[in-house]
C-alpha cells in the first residue's frame, strides 16, 4: 500500500522514459548544459552522456582546469584509446578548439571557461546541430544561457553511501538533479541518478521524478 | 647504388682503427675493412663482435643523421636520373629504363653515375639487375677493386642464385630440405603451389626468382589516394613536422588499408613557405605501415632541413604523401572501424594540436599505482606508446578503492580540514566551512621512506557539497581528488 501511494505521488519512470529514458542520454546534435559546483557529481554525469558514442569513435574532453581524471571516464564505459583530452585555458582559442573537435569527434565534453560570451555558445550549439555531434557544456561559473541546451541539468544535492565514521569506503552516490529543456518537453523535472562507479548512471525509477512546473 | 658502410661515414670514426656500427637491437649493421679483417661480420651481436676484435670502436646507428648525410648523394644522382627511390640511408634504387637510351647504354650510364659519386668518396657500389632484388644482389657481388657489377643475363643470374639470397634462414632451409637449392628451381615451381605451401613469403620468393619483385598486385585502388595537408601558419620546427608526418602516415595507411592495399613506394613532397618544392621517393620491399612510413618522412624532413641544400625556407606549408606500387598486402581493418570517420578524427585532432599545442592534446592509459594520479599514464596524442611506470597487474595494496575521483589536481593542493581529536569535523570550501557528514580512513601510506618520501594519512570525506579525497602529511592537509 505504501509503495502504491509513493508511486502515485511521483511521476512513474515509464512516463518519462521517452524523454529521459532509464539512463540519461542525449541524441546526436543535441547539447547538454551542466551546472553545479565541483563535487556535485556532474563530471561523471557528463561523461556518461558521451559514453555511448565512444563505441563508435573518439570522444573528446576539453579540460580547462587541467583536473580531469580519465579513470572516471573509463569507469563510465569510455575505452582509454577512445578518449582524447585537450587541455587549454586560453579563452581566445577555446571556441575554435571546440568547433574543430566537433568536426571530427563522435562526442565532445567541454568545460566552459569564465568569460565566454553567450553568442559564442549559441554558435557552437548551431555547429553541434549541423555536425550532429553531441555536446556537453560545463560552465565553470554560472550556467549555460537559455535556449542553448536541449537538456539542462542543475545539481541540487548529492548523497554518498559507504563511508561511515572512519570505516567503510565510498561505494555509491545518489545525485538529485533538476532537468529542464527541450528534452524534457519544456517541463522542469527533478530526477535522481545513482552511480556505483562501475556502471552507467541510472535514473532511479519512481523516486523524485516529480514535475515541478511547466515553462511558459 | 649501395654504400656498404654508410653508417660509419661519420667524422668521429677513424679509418685507422677497426670500427663497427650497431643497430638498436645490438647487431652489427656495418663495419670497416679493419674490423672485417679481424672477423667482425654484419649481423653479429655487439658483444660477439667485440670479442673477436677487442679494439673495435662501436657506434650506435643514427638513421636520421645518416639520412641527412645521404641527401646530397641522392640529389647528385637525381640530377642524372630522375625519380630515384630511397630504400634506406646508404641504399637507393635507380630506375634506368628511360635513362639508358639518353646516356647511350647501360655501361655509359653506370660510368656516369659512378663518376658523379666519386665526389663523395670511393666506397660506393653499383649493381645493375632486373628489379630491385636482382640489383641489390648484383651490388653485393661487387668488391673494392670492382665496385660495379652489371648483370648480363638476368634470367641466368637469378636462376643460379642460391636460396640463401632470400635472407630468410628457415625458408632457405625448408627449400633445401625439399631439394630446391637455387632461385631458378623455385621459379619453375607452380606459383599457386608455392603460395599454398609458404604463404606470403613463398609468393615473394617466387616473384624475386622470376625478377618480378617490382610487380604490384592492383586491387580496388582509390581514385586519388594521396594525402595532402596545408599548414597555416607554416610549421617551423622539425618536431612539429614529425608529428604531422606521423598523423599523415596513419591517415594514408588507414585510408589505403580500407581498400585492402598498402604502398611499397611513397613520394614525399614538401612545399616551403617561399614556394619552393622538394620531392623524394621512398621504397620498401615490404609494404609500408604507418610507423615505417612516418619514420622515413621524418628522416626526409630532417635531411631537407639540416642538409647542406637550401632546406625548407620559411617553414613547411604543404606536405603531400603520394602512394604508388600498391599491393594487396594491406592490413585488414577491424569490423567496426570506419575509414571516413577515422580520417575526419585524425584531421580534427591535427588541427586541434596546431591550435592548442602538441603538449596539450593527450591520451591516457591505465597503469598501476596507489593514488589516482599514479594510475594514469598521460601521453601526447601521436606519440609512440611508452612503457608504463607502474605495473597494472601488480596488487598495489593500500591503493585508493574505486570509484575514482573524477577530478584530480595535477599537483596536490592545500585543503583546509579542521580535525577534532583526529576526527575531521569541517571542511573549508571557498569562504565557508561545511560540516563533514561521514568519512572513511585514515588509510596510512608509508611510502619509500628510504627515498625521503614522508608518510601520509588518506581520507575520503563526505560533505553536503560533495566528497573529497585528501591526505594529511606533515601536519597539513592536501586535496588529492574530487568525486565529481
Amino acid at each position: 500500500m505504501v509503495a502504491q501511494l509513493q508511486h502515485q505521488r511521483s511521476i512513474p519512470i515509464d512516463s518519462t522514459r521517452d524523454v529521459l529514458g532509464e539512463s540519461l542520454t542525449i541524441e546526436p546534435g543535441q547539447i547538454a548544459g551542466l551546472s553545479g559546483i565541483p563535487g556535485s557529481g556532474l563530471t561523471r554525469v557528463g561523461l556518461s552522456l558521451l559514453a555511448p558514442y565512444a563505441s563508435a569513435g573518439h570522444v573528446a574532453y576539453l579540460d580547462v582546469r587541467g583536473w580531469v581524471n580519465p579513470a572516471a571516464a573509463w569507469e563510465m564505459g569510455i575505452a582509454p584509446e577512445r578518449l582524447i583530452v585537450v587541455r587549454t585555458d586560453d579563452i581566445v582559442s577555446w571556441s575554435r578548439i571546440v568547433a574543430t573537435l566537433m568536426s571530427g569527434m563522435k562526442g565532445v565534453y567541454a568545460e566552459v571557461p569564465t568569460g565566454v560570451r553567450d553568442v559564442v555558445l549559441r554558435k557552437l550549439a548551431a555547429k553541434a546541430r549541423t555536425t550532429r555531434t553531441p555536446l556537453v557544456l560545463r560552465p565553470l561559473n554560472g550556467s549555460v544561457p537559455s535556449g542553448v541546451a536541449h537538456l539542462r541539468l542543475d545539481a541540487r544535492t548529492i548523497t554518498w553511501e559507504g563511508a561511515e565514521t572512519g570505516h567503510g569506503q565510498l561505494t555509491r552516490r545518489r545525485a538529485l538533479l533538476d532537468a529542464s529543456g527541450k528534452s524534457t518537453r519544456g517541463m522542469q523535472r527533478m530526477i535522481e541518478v545513482e552511480d556505483d562507479g562501475t556502471n552507467d548512471l541510472r535514473v532511479v525509477p519512481g523516486v523524485g521524478a516529480e514535475e515541478i512546473r511547466r515553462f511558459a | 647504388m649501395w654504400y656498404p658502410a654508410w653508417a660509419l661515414r661519420r667524422s668521429d670514426v677513424s679509418h685507422d682503427t677497426p670500427a663497427q656500427a650497431v643497430a638498436e637491437d645490438g647487431r652489427v649493421v656495418a663495419r670497416n675493412q679493419l674490423a672485417a679483417r679481424a672477423g667482425v661480420e654484419n649481423g653479429m651481436r655487439r658483444r660477439a663482435a667485440e670479442a673477436v676484435c677487442p679494439t673495435v670502436v662501436t657506434i650506435v646507428q643514427d638513421l636520421t643523421a645518416e639520412m641527412v648525410r645521404f641527401e646530397p648523394v641522392i640529389d647528385a644522382v637525381e640530377a642524372l636520373v630522375p625519380r630515384v627511390e630511397v630504400v634506406r640511408p646508404g641504399l637507393m634504387l635507380i630506375p634506368i629504363a628511360g635513362a639508358v637510351t639518353y646516356y647511350g647504354g647501360e655501361s655509359a650510364l653506370v660510368e656516369r653515375v659512378d663518376k658523379e659519386l666519386r665526389a663523395f668518396g670511393t666506397d660506393h657500389r653499383i649493381g645493375l639487375g632486373l628489379g630491385p632484388f636482382a640489383a641489390q644482389q648484383s651490388a653485393r657481388l661487387t668488391t673494392d677493386d670492382r665496385p660495379i657489377h652489371i648483370v648480363d643475363d638476368d634470367a641466368r643470374f637469378l636462376a643460379t642464385m642460391d636460396v640463401a639470397a632470400l635472407d630468410s634462414d628457415d625458408l632457405a632451409a625448408t627449400f633445401r630440405w625439399l631439394g630446391i637449392t637455387t632461385l631458378g628451381a623455385i621459379a619453375e615451381l607452380p606459383r599457386d603451389a608455392v603460395i599454398s605451401r609458404f604463404g606470403r613469403r613463398g609468393m615473394y620468393a617466387h616473384d624475386v626468382a622470376l625478377g618480378l619483385d617490382r610487380r604490384v598486385d592492383p586491387r580496388d585502388i582509390p581514385e586519388d589516394p594521396r594525402i595532402e595537408s596545408h599548414f597555416d601558419p607554416p610549421i617551423n620546427d622539425i618536431e612539429g613536422a614529425a608529428f604531422v608526418a606521423r598523423n599523415m602516415a596513419q591517415r594514408l595507411i588507414g585510408s589505403l588499408s580500407s581498400h585492402g592495399v598498402a604502398p611499397h613506394r611513397v613520394i614525399v613532397t614538401a612545399r616551403a613557405a617561399d614556394g619552393s618544392r622538394r620531392s623524394r621517393t621512398w621504397r620498401s620491399s615490404d609494404p609500408f605501415n604507418d610507423r615505417t612510413l612516418a619514420e622515413r618522412i621524418r628522416w626526409q624532413l630532417r635531411a631537407w632541413v639540416d642538409g647542406v641544400s637550401a632546406g625548407i625556407r620559411g617553414g613547411l606549408e604543404v606536405l603531400i604523401l603520394e602512394p604508388a606500387d600498391l599491393s594487396g598486402q594491406g592490413r585488414q581493418m577491424v569490423l567496426e572501424e570506419d575509414a571516413k570517420s577515422y580520417e575526419e578524427t585524425q584531421r580534427a585532432l591535427m588541427e586541434v594540436q596546431a591550435i592548442a599545442g602538441m603538449d596539450n592534446l593527450l591520451v591516457a592509459r591505465p597503469q598501476g599505482g596507489r593514488d589516482p594520479s599514479q594510475r594514469v599514464l598521460w601521453e601526447r596524442w601521436g606519440d609512440e606508446p611508452s612503457q608504463p611506470d607502474h605495473d597494472l597487474q601488480a596488487p598495489w595494496p593500500g591503493g585508493i578503492p574505486s570509484p575514482a575521483p573524477a577530478l584530480v589536481p595535477p599537483e596536490a593542493v592545500r585543503f583546509e580540514v579542521s580535525f577534532v581529536d583526529g576526527i575531521p569535523e569541517q571542511v573549508r570550501l571557498r569562504s565557508r566551512w561545511v560540516p563533514v557528514l561521514s568519512w572513511a580512513g585514515p588509510w596510512r601510506s608509508v611510502g619509500r621512506w628510504w627515498d625521503g618520501e614522508t608518510s601520509a594519512d588518506r581520507y575520503q570525506i563526505v560533505t553536503s557539497a560533495g566528497a573529497y579525497l585528501c591526505e594529511v602529511r606533515e601536519g597539513s592537509t592536501y586535496l588529492l581528488g574530487v568525486y565529481d
